[in-house]
């Protein structure tokens, strides 16, 4: 009953989305604290947009599919 | 069980994990629901500040006007202000040349009584005051650290902090079985409206985790403030006031603008905010306690107390805060959102609303297994291939 291969992918299914998230927002909440303003603003402002728009584009694909 | 992969916890760990979560959350949430509501708006504290009080400005003079000393603008201050005490000179760097003082009515007034006047450095005039407390972010302020009860407040919200922590780690645990099977990001608009609010709680929920869990770690830590600044102070203040022992208290006081001179050279790159005076209760009775900033976006949130001896005008210590102190200050901004200027309140808003949207719809899901009835496998809803139940909400 344990496949490898299924647990691996099961793994994958659960976590590569929410753990890209979670980086994406660690890095928008720390570029502009340590970086300042300027660019590392810019990352901070760009990456803490993804978890808001990736919400967005899943309530819209339920709604359509 | 032959299906025990680490994906799939036995069920009898799985049931743990959801009287955690159920339990977690059914503690905090009302409390979570308030303090999202009541941090919504203060994060644009700034904002509301500004636009429901005037701001004092500084005279429009030539940047080669003279400027007076920090002295002569306390003595200008007690000179107009007779019965009452002038107890600490403050600045801002978004405001320059103007330099405020807290008067209070004692000598010792707490500091909700100390009211704020601020004084240009260069003509001497009184440009605007600021009240003590009151005002409408103060209140949501107050109302959000700690229900507006003190101490206790701030100890039950820290609490509750834990407990929000501890829902959203089992909630974690409890949704992977079923990401498993659906795989994330699946919202079930066709189906009941159970499932509807089920699907968007976890895809908001995973979606907004790692923020929510640096705000509520933040927030937390923040509940550890007293406690932390009195830990400290324990620990400092004996052998600071050691040297006075039995000698009276000074008559004589130093210049306030020798003591900041003295500050800066103890840590050079430092700027001085305030300097709180030795009769005030934020200091010591023997000196001028003086809290300077770096500058850049990340120290000029890190303070570090100079503490200049007001008779002799020299610095008696000037160390840094201990590692506890330093994390209490740096979970300031990650809490409040309030360093990356206006497009990153912004987005701390929206994410304080995909927050009170997860807590809103956890109750909802609480409430709805309630009235579907006992006798439910919880694993029935998480199955994707469960039939609707019996409650089939009108759309």
């Amino acid at each position: 009953m344990t496949r490898p291969d299924a647990t691996r992918d099961g793994l994958a299914r659960v976590f590569a989305v929410p753990i890209v998230l979670a980086l994406l927002t660690f890095v928008g909440l720390l570029a502009a604290l340590f970086g300042g303003p300027g660019i590392y603003e810019w990352v901070s402002w760009v990456a803490l947009t993804a978890p808001v728009l990736l919400i967005g584009f899943c309530v819209v694909r339920g709604r359509l599919g | 069980m032959p299906d025990a992969a680490p994906l799939n916890p036995p069920k009898a760990a799985l049931k743990r994990w959801r009287l955690v979560h159920t339990w977690a959350s059914l503690v905090c949430t009302v409390f979570m629901l308030v303090l999202c509501a009541t941090g919504l708006p203060l994060i644009f504290r700034d904002e509301i500040d500004a636009a429901l009080s005037a701001r004092p400005h500084a005279a429009a003079l030539p940047d080669t006007a003279p400027t007076k000393s920090v002295d002569a603008i306390v003595a200008l201050g007690r000179a107009r202000y007779p019965s009452r005490h002038v107890q600490f000179v403050f600045w801002d760097p978004s405001r320059p040349h103007l330099v405020g003082l807290g008067v209070g009515t004692e000598a010792d007034s707490a500091l909700e009584n100390v009211e704020r006047v601020f004084f240009d450095d260069r003509t001497g005039d009184v440009m605007g005051t600021a009240p003590a407390a009151g005002g409408l972010t103060s209140f949501l302020l107050d109302l959000h650290r700690n229900l507006c009860t003190g101490i206790v407040g701030d100890l039950f919200l820290g609490l509750m902090a834990l407990a929000f922590l501890a829902s959203l780690v089992s909630g974690i645990v409890v949704y992977t079985p079923l990401a498993q099977r659906m795989g994330f990001g699946i919202v079930r608009r066709a189906r009941a409206a159970r499932l509807y609010w089920l699907d968007l709680h976890n895809l908001v929920g995973t979606a907004t985790l790692a923020w929510a869990l640096v705000v509520g770690a933040t927030g937390f830590m923040n509940t550890l403030e007293a406690p932390f600044f009195g830990l400290w102070s324990q620990t400092t203040t004996p052998a600071l006031l050691e040297p006075y022992k039995g000698k009276p208290l000074p008559t004589k006081r130093s210049s306030i603008d020798a003591a900041v001179v003295a500050a800066r050279a103890a840590l050079p790159g430092m700027t001085p905010t305030s300097v709180g005076f030795p009769e005030s209760r934020f200091g010591s009775p023997r000196h001028y306690l003086i809290w300077m900033h770096g500058s850049s976006v990340l120290t000029a949130r890190l303070f570090t107390p100079v503490l200049v001896e007001a008779e002799t005008g020299e610095v008696a210590t000037a160390r840094q805060f201990p590692w506890y102190l330093r994390a209490l200050e740096l979970s300031r901004p990650l809490h409040f959102g309030d360093y990356g200027g206006l497009p990153l309140k912004i987005l701390w808003a929206l994410l304080d609303v995909l927050a009170i949207v997860v807590l809103g719809s956890g109750a909802y899901l609480w409430v709805a297994r309630l009235r579907a009835g006992a006798g439910r496998s919880p694993a029935d809803e998480l199955d994707p291939t469960t039939p609707a139940p019996v409650t089939r909400a009108a759309e």
